[in-house]
């Protein structure tokens, strides 16, 4: 008998230049809504989402981190625990593309190393604005072995398929760690650890 | 105790259960009411209260409800613990919680306690379920019971309830409402203060952690709900804090990955309530009501009072960070106010660790902007300030070494223009924010000394004598910065060195004052520019002075009267006198050579009378007052005949000085005749030659007279006349037959007055006064020759004289302790040798190059210069202070 409503957590952080529409991604995945006049986020924000894949049930816990420099001491710190990295840049911004080696350095250096990253390009509803063409930034995601998916929080493209697919990957990373080294792993899929635990303390 | 009893028990079963426990009146009314519960609605008691029935009525009605409501037709067969649960929430939410119910629920808990387990459980199934159906007013309910029963049965066996309590917890601060986050909040530091006696494997405190930095940087959009948002995120942390920092099987707490979430969150607090404090209305209308500022600060320091040694270093990083990172170091206040909390809340054993991380810090932001390394500066200041002495630590000479650092790397940045600006008038700003920098870099090295035991601090002066480029002693500058960076450097040094002397203490000048510290100080190439000058003439006086005179002597004038000053003095200790048999001559040298320099303004002469009047009262026994009544009067003869190379009112500042220091010295002396001479010249002077004097001397616009040919015999002090009056006081005055030489005495051969040019003055001397540099340089010439004509004068002349002094000194060697005869030796050996030393050079030295009569003669000179043999300071060994 579980006592949780859920069969995996994961962690998921949000990082990326200041206002290439992290918050917005965020929230119109938990929230359903694009919010207007969205402010830029002061240090770091805290969604929760529990969506079902395949039947089990997967509880995401999201941290939106600000890209504002002066709050990256605190956000580096979230990157430690994070299952997955949602790296995110702003196609209509080249600078914001541009930054992303400076990234990838920070979760060389701050991420656990087994860490999921995926490239994200927003605001593809801004075509007609866009600085950066998809061939160039799927090749740097290849070069850096990530995912890459392009999407719009406005119009909703890809936000979904964005955190499920990234939540049928961790699984899979899951599943494989819990084959190669059958228990103590709590890394990914902590709700399988605590299960356990409270399975233990029933007598 | 057993659930059966309570089960099968019926109104018969209860009188006996009264009596078996009428020890406790609580229990029995657990009973009670815990047998109503079970009874039927239409049942009614007549002995009860009607309060009490009432009570009974609308519980089981709600049992009723949730039993249908949940497990439908199995109702009899659930569990009690969960009949008990269900109990205590009412039909409508808005009435609260069941308290009578709550009660039997808690009895039962305390009772059973193996069911306390399930019991969370259960309760924290039904506050996931209401929490999923947005039934708030269940979720508070279900939050308050599993408070009261943490806090009633917090003693024993809690610990699995404790799994079901934070799982509750994490669920309401999982949630998007702030005020289920505040009330998961207020449940967590209710369980944070309690004391758990038994170890806690498996819990993890990671998330929670996390959730409340996050919750401390809420940014939701009503200010009200954020401020309540942020300080419970602010006593969530606290409360995380106080419940790991004790539990040894935690993960550390003190570990970077949760400092350098909590402590920028702090900060961040401490910080933007800075920005908008409130107004003074409300803070007298809000008094009992704590400040997010408060609530900050207070958790701040409770942090840092619980750290230990090893935790420092976690605790104070993240600090920085944050500072860097906001830029905060700039505006200083801040800043200043993040350490004055540190400094006083930690323990106090440990100020020495921040101070080694500032300085760490000064050291990574090497490349930063001028006003960056100020702000780290000021903060270094401030904390050494509040930390007690000796908080310096173990590493007193890596601390001053820092800073000297940071001194020199403003210089070159100050020379070089570092960071390449492109406007012309941000230069002039950066060398602006440099000296800033500069001032604030020296004034913190004075606050550090000030923490240190008079022998660290004589150690650091030594330390920082070391450091200064003295062509010949010290190392020079390496290139690039040249003659200008190395001048800089030295006066940057001096001042620091005057900021550590200020106040130095000490009853033991010979071990305090080293030949290694006053040689190279009292070395002729810092008298070369008269900011040097003055600042070496300052080092001396607030070296000597240690009865805290100096402000009767800051000024030159004519003291009518010395006995209204009240001079606090003590007789000279042996150390004084062995101290001034030692270095005497230097410094009376040092005196003389300053008067000779044409650049010396007012202020040098004012120091000077300082310095000789402190000198007169601090260190003079007997034969030092002969000696600087002897030096005077040579500064006199100095004025009369110094025309051809000191302007005129240089030569009045000198007259004027012999004045002043005569009156003070023939009054210390209490010979009326002594006096009486003295007060006579003074009073001709007021009168024929008022210009002599320091009152019409040392003013801003002096009226002097074009030239000093015709002064007279009556205005100047007579050699024969206080010969006569101390001689016959029954003072030794012989000796002041003799006039004063300068004896060159100090080892300072490579420097600029025994350079090329006195090489060729003594080979071939007429040719050499014919070079441009000699002209200028002709009373480095006159001490030469002098210095030669007074070594013959000393080994043949003065039969009478010489006989004396061998008497005396074969008395000495009879009567005198060891140690005097032994520094009397030193003395005349280094005398001697320097002599020698001096000879040896000028009969090897090679011909000088053409190079040596141009302007720049000194610099190329010094290249030339064998390497010096002189070991420098900062190579010595300190032992006292590498074990300390
Ligand atoms: N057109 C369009 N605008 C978007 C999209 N996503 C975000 N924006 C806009 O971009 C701006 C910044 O969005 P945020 O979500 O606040 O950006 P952020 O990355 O969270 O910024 P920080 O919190 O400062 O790091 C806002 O004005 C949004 O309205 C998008 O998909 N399309
Ligand atoms: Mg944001």
């Amino acid at each position: 008998m579980s006592t949780e409503d859920y069969d995996y957590l994961f962690k998921i952080v949000l990082i990326g230049n200041a206002g290439v529409g992290k918050t917005c991604l965020v929230r119109r995945f938990t929230q359903g809504l694009f919010p207007p006049g969205q402010g830029a986020t002061i240090g770091v924000d805290f969604m929760i989402k529990t969506v079902e894949i395949k039947g089990e049930k997967v509880k995401l816990q999201i941290w939106d981190t600000a890209g504002q420099e002066r709050f990256r001491s605190i956000t580096q710190s979230y990157y430690r625990s994070a299952n997955a990295l949602i790296l995110t840049y702003d196609i209509t911004c080249e600078d914001s593309f541009r930054c992303l080696p400076e990234w990838l350095r920070e979760i060389e250096q701050y991420a656990n190393n087994q860490v999921v990253t995926i490239l994200v390009g927003n605001k593809i509803d801004l075509a007609d604005k866009r600085e950066v063409v998809r061939q160039r930034a799927e090749e740097f995601a290849e070069a850096q072995s990530m995912l890459y998916l392009e999407t719009s929080a406005k119009e909703s493209d890809n936000v979904e398929k964005l955190f499920l697919d990234l939540a049928c990957e961790l699984i899979r990373e899951a599943k494989q760690n819990t084959l190669d080294n059958s228990d103590n792993s709590p890394m990914p899929g902590e709700g399988k650890s605590i299960s356990y635990l409270s399975c233990c303390s029933l007598n | 105790m057993n659930e059966n009893i309570f089960l099968f028990s019926s109104p018969l079963s209860l009188s006996l259960s009264l009596s078996l426990h009428n020890s406790s009146y609580l229990l029995s009314l657990y009973f009670l009411s815990l047998f109503l519960s079970l009874s039927p609605p239409v049942f009614s008691s007549p002995f009860l209260s009607p309060s009490f029935s009432r009570h009974s009525f609308s519980l089981s009605l709600s049992l009723s409800h949730s039993l249908s409501g949940v497990c439908g037709c199995c109702g009899a067969l659930r569990p009690r613990y969960k009949r008990l649960v269900d109990n205590i929430f009412p039909e409508d939410p808005e009435d609260g919680l069941v308290k009578a119910n709550m009660e039997k629920l808690t009895f039962y808990a305390l009772s059973a306690p193996e069911k306390l387990d399930r019991i969370g459980a259960y309760l924290s199934e039904r506050l996931s379920r209401d929490v999923a159906r947005h039934r708030y007013g269940y979720v508070c309910i279900a939050m308050e019971a599993l408070d009261q029963l943490l806090m009633a049965c917090h003693c024993q066996s809690i610990n699995l309830f404790v799994e079901s309590f934070l799982k509750m917890v994490r669920k309401l601060l999982e949630s998007d409402k702030p005020n289920l986050q505040i009330l998961g909040t207020n449940s967590f530091v209710k369980f944070a203060n309690i004391e758990e006696d038994t170890p806690s494997y498996h819990r993890s405190y990671d998330f929670f952690v996390s959730r409340f930095s996050e919750m401390c940087h809420s940014g939701y959009e009503d200010p009200d709900i954020r401020t309540k948002i942020r300080m419970a995120g602010i006593r969530g942390l606290q409360g995380v804090v106080r419940k790991t920092v004790n539990d040894e099987l935690q993960a550390n707490i003190w570990d970077p990955q949760h400092m350098d979430k909590i402590v920028p969150s702090l900060l961040f607090n401490l910080q933007t309530a800075d920005s908008r404090s409130p107004s003074p209305l409300q803070v007298s209308s809000e008094k009992e009501k704590e400040s997010p500022v408060e609530l900050t600060e207070r958790c701040f320091r409770e942090l840092l009072g619980r750290a230990a040694y090893t935790h420092i270093k976690n605790a104070v990083t993240p600090v920085l960070m944050h500072l860097d990172n906001h830029s905060l170091w700039e505006g200083k206040t801040f800043a200043v106010r993040c350490f004055k909390i540190i400094m006083y809340s930690i323990q106090s054993q440990h100020s020495h660790l921040v101070m080694q991380q500032l300085l760490g810090h000064l050291d990574a932001n090497s490349r930063s902007s001028a006003p960056v390394r100020a702000g780290i500066v000021e903060v270094l200041l401030e904390a050494a300030a509040i930390a007690a002495s000796g908080s310096v630590g173990p590493t007193v000479l890596e601390v001053f070494n820092t800073l000297l650092r940071h001194l020199r790397l403003s210089v070159d940045n100050e020379l070089s223009g570092a960071y390449e600006l492109t406007e012309e008038g941000s230069k002039v700003i950066q060398e602006h924010e440099e000296r800033q920098l500069q001032e604030a870099v020296i004034r913190t090295i004075g606050s550090f000394a000030n923490t240190l035991p008079t022998y660290q601090r004589s150690e650091v002066m030594l330390f920082i004598m070391g450091k200064i480029p003295i062509p010949g002693v010290h190392p020079i500058l390496p290139n690039g910065s040249g003659p200008e960076g190395n001048r800089m450097i030295q006066v940057m040094l001096l001042k620091s060195l005057r900021q550590v002397t200020s106040g130095f203490q000490t009853t033991n000048m010979l071990t305090a004052l080293p030949s290694a510290f006053l040689e190279p100080l009292l070395c002729v190439s810092l008298l070369e520019t008269p900011e040097l000058r003055l600042l070496v003439l300052q080092i001396l006086v607030s070296l000597i002075d240690r009865h805290h005179n100096t402000h009767h002597f800051s000024c030159i004038s004519i003291i009518s009267d010395t006995s209204v000053l009240k001079l606090k003095l003590d007789k000279c200790s042996r150390q004084d006198n062995l101290f001034m048999k030692k270095h005497a001559q230097h410094l009376y040298r040092h005196i003389y050579l300053c008067c000779e320099e044409a650049s010396s303004a007012h202020t040098h002469f004012h120091t000077l009378y300082t310095l000789l009047a402190l000198l007169s009262i601090e260190l003079a026994n007997e034969e030092v007052l002969i000696d600087l009544i002897r030096l005077a009067l040579a500064l006199q003869d100095l004025a009369v005949s110094g025309e051809e190379c000191l302007p005129v009112f240089n030569r009045c500042a000198i007259h004027a000085l012999c004045a002043a220091y005569l009156n003070l010295i023939s009054q210390l002396t209490t010979v009326p005749s002594f006096c009486q001479h003295v007060h006579e010249v003074i009073e001709v002077r007021q009168k024929e030659a008022a210009h002599l004097l320091p009152e019409d001397v040392f003013i801003d616009d002096p009226r002097l007279p074009a030239s000093l040919e015709h002064t007279q015999e009556c205005v100047l002090f007579a050699q024969s006349k206080i010969v006569e009056a101390l001689g016959g006081s029954g003072y030794n005055a012989e000796k002041l037959a003799t006039p004063y030489v300068p004896l060159n005495i100090d080892e300072d051969r490579l420097s600029k007055r025994k350079s090329v040019g006195e090489t060729i003055s003594l080979q071939v001397e007429v040719e050499s006064r014919n070079s441009p540099e000699k002209e200028e340089r002709t009373p480095a010439e006159e001490i030469t020759f002098q210095t030669l004509k007074s070594a013959i004068v000393d080994s043949e002349g003065m039969e009478e004289a010489e006989r004396a002094r061998r008497r005396q000194v074969v008395e000495k060697f009879q009567k005198a302790p060891f140690e005097e005869i032994a520094a009397h030796c030193g003395a005349r050996a280094t005398m001697l040798q320097s002599k020698l030393n001096q000879i040896f050079e000028i009969t090897i030295r090679p011909p000088p190059s053409p190079s040596g009569s141009l302007p720049a003669s000194s610099t190329s000179s010094y290249a030339q210069a064998p390497p010096p043999r002189s070991v420098p300071v900062y190579e010595m060994k300190f032992p006292d202070l590498c074990v300390y």
